[in-house]
């Protein structure tokens, strides 16, 4: 049984139609890749996916169960998670009281303040715990929001450019990570423009145009294909 | 036993300002003094200073809302002004005998408290959210005050107890306690003082277990991004809703209070002069911490009444200007600042001579 | 009492709660709309255009040109407080509200020390006519009139003047509009101005109606603000519907029950447009549009 599948969404707002008949289905254990140029609607299609945009039509199942009038927390609770473009870590609160707060649903007592000590390892943040969230750099603001993701050990990961600012090492740090995490289990849904990542880490990959799937298929099959490389025109990456 | 220790651990944390030895000697130092207080003065500055106790309730309730919560509400006096009322129609009617003053205290909390939720069910689960939050509570609590100052005649009553207008509801009996021979009659001396301090030592010592608990830290989640706290599975609604419920509770209890203080309420206590002044004293005091805003809340009030006695008019033009310099100088607050200054000069210090 | 006679009154009650809510609100409306500010000490620029206009007349100016005065002053003062205040806190929304708040304590208790609990009034002009068995005051027309002319006025400015273009670019893509040259802070105070100056010109307008008392500014502020966040941030798509809206509510439930619950209609309809059309009736007809 697939754990995503988004059946005929679509998305107007005012007279764009920024997601057009999207069909997007994605098998558990899978790391798969939504690239496209800019505006082709794949941060819409994620927050129609969280429950930030309620689609005109078309439907959503999540792990057999049709969440599309589900409210977002209600779905976050299902076993989706997300990781925003923007960091978007509680930034007046210290790096130990923001993993709290995503751990604290579902450990407590002496458990949570494990649990905080294993994911600040995992992110390498442990000699950070005590600093104003705000204070991090762009990178480390990055970690701290997907390991606020990953906290709640979801079934579904969403990336929204997991890379983006970050230098080439950070990177490829990132993709480990993504890597590491689907190791244990977790599907992952990444939007990138960084091809180098989406090469690393990808095992299949939908590129969407002006709203629509435009192909669907490995990195390999991807990047061989010229109509792909003709709409990317002007946005070499790779 | 231990859910016990586990509590009072909670009494220190991230949401609050003061741990460790030296903050709590010093918070049973200022108990002792308060205790002793009333030994040492008058029964007129004593009954002054249950009235300054009763405002810490309502400035605690804006700091919970707006300062651990991020809504700014001005919908406070509106709880406040409901309560009393609420206390005084109750009593008015059914008397003092057998307690029944602590019940209506307790009743007319709860009509506020009910109130909130009827109000915050429909604010926070409409996602009304920000500025609007603002205009809506501010709506409600002019149409309170307009409501009730037009209640002049002899037909706006409730049972026996007349509504009255703008000059109020009075000779609402104090609270009383039963007693063998004679009920004890609270007036503003010495037994109500010794009462409501009680009633505030358990409210702030709650308020920081509460607020450093996993629950105030999805409030200050939500404070802080509200996007972030609902994408970790937090119905963010509900938490503001408790929050807001919880606020209008402890306002409500304001309202009592001063009702039985003064044994009058009347709707300029729901009016806009009203309704700014709770505002100003937890932004001097710093509204993102509780003790920030009981410290700031009886500075500024004891400061404003010390204006208002040497130069009456001044005073409120004094606590304008205050409001603006402390918006645009010391957003977190000026008492939290003056507090932040001196623990980094006290760090700096330390690490000089280390 | 026949259908012609009851349609006029019907009409002229309308026309009198529409001049009142769109000439409280066209001011705040300009503030809030074009800059996101919402502006408490509101009703205190408009108690300064009341007062400046009576003191003007009583010093021997004709009405009109005291109207002027008060509505100049008011945007004077405006300059000032946008320089002082408002400047410093364009980005934090919920301090400007607390920060105006101030400012209008200020304001009224100032005006309480330096004038005086009540200030010498000014009477109505043009005195009234008679519609049947009722007589109507002739300058509430003239009210519903300078509303109308007031709305004109500011399409004209906004649509057609290089200030109203430019206040616009400037206040939707700052950075845009800086980097095309345009003196920015300039801009935000001239339409900062503007806002204060319009509430001036109602002060002015309704000084000769009402008893001048430095509390007055709380007559209007909530009608204002109704008006307002009911019509959304654009002027013309906004406030004036609303205007219209609301002075149908008014009206109706004044001459239905009286005064107390005309305002209290206000307040219901508020809540619950905020609930149904977050963005009021501006953001609704916008989002239909594209």
């Amino acid at each position: 049984m697939a754990l995503l599948e988004c059946r005929a969404l679509n998305k107007h707002f005012g007279g764009l139609h920024v997601t057009n008949a999207v069909d997007l289905t994605l098998q558990p254990g899978e790391i798969h890749c939504l690239i496209g140029p800019n505006g082709a609607g794949k941060s819409t299609l994620f927050r129609l996916i969280l429950g930030e945009h309620q689609p005109g039509s078309g439907e959503i199942y999540f792990a057999g169960e049709n969440i599309t009038s589900l409210k977002s927390f209600a779905r976050i609770r299902r076993g989706l998670s997300v990781k925003f473009q923007v960091p978007g870590v509680f930034k007046g609160l210290s790096v130990r009281q923001n993993l709290e707060i995503a751990l604290q649903s579902h450990h407590h007592g002496a458990a949570l303040a494990q649990e905080i000590v294993g994911l600040l390892d995992f992110l390498g943040l442990s000699a950070e715990q005590a600093q104003t969230a705000g204070n991090l750099s762009h990178g480390q603001k990055q970690w701290l929001e997907i390991g606020m993701a990953i906290a709640l050990k979801p079934l579904l990961l969403l990336l929204d450019e997991p890379t983006a600012g970050m230098s080439p090492e950070e990177t490829h740090m990132t993709g480990e990570m993504v890597r590491r995490l689907n190791a244990e289990g977790m599907t992952v849904l990444a939007i990138e423009h960084d091809m180098a990542f989406v090469r690393q880490v990808a095992q299949r990959v939908t590129v969407l145009h002006l709203g629509q799937v435009f192909a669907q298929g490995s990195i390999d099959e991807i990047v061989a294909d010229e109509r792909v490389a003709a709409i990317y025109l002007g946005q070499a990456h790779a | 036993m231990s859910a016990v220790v586990s509590l009072l651990r909670r009494l220190e944390g991230p949401q609050t300002l003061g741990r460790g030895r030296g903050f709590w000697s010093l918070f049973a130092l200022v108990l002792l003094g308060a205790v002793a207080f009333p030994l040492l003065t008058d029964g007129y500055t004593v009954g002054n200073t249950v009235y300054f106790f009763v405002w810490v309730f309502i400035a605690l309730s804006l700091s919970l809302i707006w300062g651990y919560g991020g809504s700014l509400s001005f919908g406070q006096t509106a709880f406040f002004g409901i309560a009393g009322y609420g206390y005084g129609v109750l009593t008015i009617n059914f008397g003092a005998d057998y307690g029944f003053t602590w019940i209506a205290l307790l009743i007319a909390v709860g009509i506020a408290a009910l109130f909130a939720l009827l109000l915050g069910y429909f604010m926070f689960f409409g996602r009304i959210a920000g500025v609007f939050l603002g205009i809506v509570t501010l709506a409600v609590t002019l149409m309170l005050e307009r409501f009730m100052a037009q209640t002049a005649g002899p037909e706006w009553h409730i049972g026996s107890a007349r509504l009255n207008g703008f000059n109020g509801m009075s000779a609402m009996p104090p609270l009383t306690i039963p007693w063998f021979d004679e009920p004890i009659v609270l007036f503003a001396d010495v037994g109500l003082y010794y009462i409501v301090l009680a009633m505030l030592v358990i409210v702030y010592l709650a308020l920081r277990i509460l607020m450093n608990s996993s629950f105030g830290n999805v409030i200050v989640a939500i404070r802080e991004n509200p996007e972030r706290a609902e994408m970790l599975g937090y119905d963010i609604r509900k938490y503001q809703l408790i929050t807001f419920v919880i606020g209008a509770a402890l306002a409500g209890l304001s309202g009592v209070l001063y009702t039985v203080w003064g044994q009058y309420i009347t709707p300029s206590s729901m009016g806009m002069t009203a309704a700014a002044l709770p505002l100003i004293w937890v932004a001097v005091g710093g509204r993102s911490d509780l003790t920030t805003t009981v410290i700031g809340t009886l500075v500024v009030l004891s400061g404003f009444q010390a204006l208002t006695i040497y130069g009456s008019q001044y005073a409120l033009v004094f606590m304008g200007v205050l409001l603006v310099l402390t918006v645009l100088i010391a957003p977190n607050g000026l008492v939290l600042g003056i507090i932040n200054w001196v623990t980094r000069l006290v760090s700096r210090r330390k690490q000089e001579t280390a | 009492m026949d259908i012609a006679t009851l349609a006029f009154s019907a009409f002229y009650q309308f026309g009198d709660a529409f001049a009142f809510l769109v000439l409280s609100a066209c001011g705040l409306a300009v503030i809030f709309g074009m800059m996101g500010v919402i502006n408490l000490a509101h009703g205190e620029f408009i108690m300064c255009g009341a007062y400046v206009t009576a003191a003007s007349v009583h010093a021997g100016l004709p009405l009109p040109l005291g109207i002027l005065a008060g509505t100049a002053v008011s945007a004077l003062v405006g300059v000032l407080v946008e320089l002082l205040v408002i400047r410093h806190l364009y980005e934090r929304p919920l301090d400007t509200i607390v920060a105006t708040w101030g400012l209008s304590l200020i304001a009224t208790q100032g005006t309480l020390i330096l004038v005086g609990s009540t200030m010498a009034g000014v009477g109505t002009p043009f005195g009234s006519f008679q519609v049947g068995a009722y007589s109507y005051s002739i300058y509430r027309i003239v009210l519903f009139m300078a509303a109308l002319a007031v709305l004109g006025g500011l399409y004209a400015l906004f649509n057609w003047t290089r200030f109203g273009v430019l206040a616009r670019a400037t206040i939707q893509v700052p950075h845009m509009a800086a980097a095309l040259g345009v003196d920015t802070r300039l801009i935000y105070s001239l339409t900062f101005a503007c806002g204060a100056g319009l509430a001036g010109l109602a002060g002015g307008l309704y000084a000769p109606t009402m008893t001048l008392v430095p509390t007055m500014g709380a007559t209007f502020i909530m009608e204002a603000f109704v008006t307002v966040v009911i019509g959304g941030a654009d002027v013309f798509l906004g406030t004036a519907p609303a205007g219209g809206v609301l002075a149908v509510v008014k009206s109706g439930m004044t001459s239905w029950q009286g005064q107390l619950f005309g305002q209290i209609g206000l307040l219901v309809a508020v809540i619950i447009v905020v609930r149904v059309l977050p963005k009021g009736i501006s953001g609704f007809v916008l989002r239909e549009r594209t």
